[in-house]
């Protein structure tokens, strides 16, 4: 019985139509988690010398210990936006003659192997090998890595119950998010030493070899919350869910003929959408982005530096979004080939509305100007450069991205979508403005290089008719290969 | 109204689709009848060119459909749930393409009074369309073809998933708009409701026009007796 689940698990992840098809992605992905994973082994394997140096006077296996609680910590937090719920899966099992507590306990099961306990193992294990098992005693080895791939377990069924839990209190994140950073505040500025109390706790345990019963039965408890919560969430999908709807109507763009029309559409698509609105939510981590390079004296002087994060605080909602233009659309593609719109007004309804959102970013980070008056030049010419450039160039290779996205599901470590064109996409857009300062930096008027960006942005503005009309022509001449792909879900 | 001259639509080595003439004359209502595969969606397709053909043209109002976009402003056209956007209500979709044709909310309002019988109880909810169940999905997007003033109407297997009252409502509507001068399109896999509404029914197979005619009180025996299993 089992094994059969565990056969067709396996072969809906091989099967997956995001797997067959980009075989670019899944390997740089690949390549993305060796490389976490060889840090982590290094890590661990010289992370006493580390210990040792941060704190001489404490036994290292100790302050190892004390340090997992960040660990659980930080893992609890990582799980918590990218580990997904693993319950959809089980819908067509749950007519056929299987006991269905069976499958339950299957989804949690299965949820074990996982990216995030690996690493586990991974970070764990040498140190473990290399000190743990070198001095201590049998009974307290045994007894410390009982307790702690327990702790590991609970993280992983804790953040199934987080997650559904704060699914319905979104405000629930934040202070989710604050309870986190504060553990931390509070262990960094010595106020709370958080460790030594996880260490001394975890200590306790290892030297009274009976008392792993304790951390083993909270296991078992998280284990059966989670167990409880799937049990009574099988027919969520079946219920109806009345929400209040505020529905944003956007009616003064009704005035704007087609593509007012359009860009209303578009706003709604942003809106109502899990992704696209995640995708905001994330483009506005990177308007923060200047906290961290401007306050740095590395960087404040430095012109190519501040372009290079110029376009990361003023284009980031641009280049996230506009990476899909057509895709987001994908599921009804086919509404837009054959309604009365002019592919014209198509792309420049596109155009405008990320350019609305170009301007607001540079609206919002123009207070960076503070840390250095030149940020404001800097960034008005990388806006124009954006709206001007940057939005003909994702428009024209976005004709290349042929793969439909699923608008209800999450964006976090969700590949959907993505494809070999996004990551050549962003050498133009993240080099050209470069490439632009460069001859005249060489020369000693990193200024006028700051200008040539602005006017080249411009001047594309200027001429955003012939290039959208260029843009149109590309459009034309992908439409049906587009729209073939798209219709493969 | 809508011509095929030598048209061939090829996938790899297999012919979906080859018509070597057909004509529909304004005015008519024309069923569209054949198996899974047969190639009555390719049909559609090619008419309002969601994808190219291999070989040939295909005309509307003698432009090629192609090549020009005239044909949008008076065709409208349902094949599946493709051509509805997830995220709006019904009301707002029907604004949406209601405003792709000049035509205001007001128009809306008084085109949804005039029309119901088919569905009128859920319109007005706050429910986006991917939450609507198959039936009434299928319901706005057939409202959204006669919402546009169409000169032709090109429907999908639109009776699938319709309740009987839907069903009985759209044939009549069916009937009162071809009386009216509107042209059809409609394939379905139900020989009563299409031998009923149309005037001429196409019968495909393997790619093929197998059978071209008017509708007369004995086709659907004809068609019926077409379709029966052959037990051997």
């Amino acid at each position: 019985m089992l094994s059969s689940l565990l056969i067709q698990q396996w072969k809906e992840k091989t099967r997956a139509p995001y797997w067959q098809k980009s075989i670019a992605i899944n390997i740089f992905l690949i390549i993305i988690a060796l490389y976490l994973i060889g840090n982590m082994l290094f890590i661990s394997f010289f992370i006493d010398s580390i210990l040792l140096d941060i704190f001489p006077a404490t036994e290292v296996v100790k302050s190892f210990s004390g340090i997992l609680i960040f660990y659980f910590l930080t893992d609890l937090f990582m799980r918590f936006f990218m580990q997904p719920l693993p319950t959809l899966s089980v819908q067509p099992y749950l007519t056929l003659p299987i006991h269905k507590n069976n499958l339950f306990h299957y989804i949690l099961i299965k949820s074990i192997p996982n990216f995030f306990n690996l690493i586990a193992l991974v970070f764990i294990l040498p140190f473990y090998f290399k000190v743990v098992c070198t001095t201590k005693p049998a009974a307290f080895c045994v007894a410390w890595l009982i307790t702690v791939f327990s702790l590991v377990l609970i993280n992983n069924y804790l953040n199934f119950i987080l997650k559904k839990y704060m699914l319905k209190r979104p405000s629930f994140i934040i202070i989710f998010i604050l309870l986190i950073a504060g553990l931390f505040y509070l262990s960094g500025a010595e106020i709370l030493p958080v460790n030594d109390y996880f260490a001394a706790l975890l200590w306790y345990v290892a030297n009274h070899f009976y008392w792993v019963i304790i951390p083993i039965a909270l296991l078992i408890a998280i284990y059966a919350l989670a167990f409880r919560m799937i049990r009574e969430n099988r027919y969520i999908q079946n219920q109806q869910q009345e929400k209040k709807r505020n529905l944003g109507n956007f009616s003064v763009l009704s005035n704007y003929g087609e593509t007012g029309n359009l860009l209303k559409t578009e706003l709604k698509l942003l809106f109502r959408n899990k992704r696209p609105k995640s995708t905001l939510y994330v483009s506005l981590m990177f308007l923060l982005y200047g906290f961290i390079f401007y306050t740095n004296e590395k960087y404040i002087n430095n012109y190519p530096w501040l372009i290079f994060i110029a376009v990361i605080v003023t284009s980031g909602f641009v280049i996230t979004y506009g990476q899909f233009f057509f895709s987001w659309e994908g599921s009804f593609f086919d509404l837009y080939l054959v309604q009365k719109i002019s592919i014209y007004n198509y792309l420049k309804s596109k155009y405008l509305f990320v350019s609305f959102f170009g301007i607001l970013s540079f609206i919002i980070t123009l207070p960076y100007a503070f840390f250095n008056i030149e940020i404001a030049y800097i960034n008005i010419a990388i806006m124009l450069y954006n709206i001007g450039v940057n939005t003909i160039i994702l428009l024209f290779f976005c004709t290349y991205n042929t793969k439909a996205i699923d608008l209800s599901r999450s964006p976090f470590m969700n590949y959907q979508g993505t494809s070999a064109s996004q990551f050549l996409v962003g050498i133009p857009i993240f080099l050209l403005p470069l490439l632009l300062y460069l001859p005249f930096s060489l020369f000693g008027h990193r200024e006028y290089g700051i200008l040539f960006i602005g006017l080249t942005g411009f001047v594309a503005i200027i001429l955003h008719k012939y290039l959208l009309q260029y843009v149109e022509k590309q459009f034309l001449s992908r439409k049906y290969k587009l729209a073939v792909d798209f219709r493969k879900k | 109204m809508i011509e095929f001259h030598q048209v061939k639509k090829i996938y790899g080595t297999q012919t979906a689709l080859s018509v070597e003439n057909l004509q529909i004359k304004q005015g008519e209502c024309v069923g569209l009848i054949g198996n899974n595969g047969a190639g009555k969606t390719t049909l559609l397709s090619l008419i309002l060119d969601l994808i190219p053909a291999t070989e040939g043209l295909v005309k509307s109002k003698d432009k090629i459909v192609s090549k020009t976009e005239d044909w949008k402003t008076y065709t409208g056209s349902f094949l599946n749930e493709g051509f509805l956007i997830p995220y709006l209500t019904p009301i707002e979709f029907l604004e949406f393409i209601a405003g792709l044709h000049h035509k205001n909310i007001a128009d809306v309002k008084q085109f949804i009074a005039d029309n119901a019988g088919f569905y009128v109880d859920n319109m007005y909810e706050k429910k986006y369309l991917r939450e609507l169940s198959a039936g009434n999905k299928n319901k706005v997007g057939i409202l959204a073809t006669m919402l546009i003033n169409p000169e032709i109407i090109i429907l999908d297997e639109p009776f699938a998933n319709l309740d009987p009252s839907s069903q009985s409502w759209l044939k009549l509507k069916i009937k009162e708009l071809h009386a009216n001068g509107i042209t059809f399109i409609i394939s379905s896999h139900d020989l009563r409701h299409v031998t009923e509404i149309s005037s001429r029914v196409l019968l495909i197979e393997n790619g093929l026009i197998i059978k071209d005619t008017h509708t007369n009180p004995d086709t659907l025996q004809e068609l019926e007796n077409y379709f029966q299993p052959q037990f051997s």
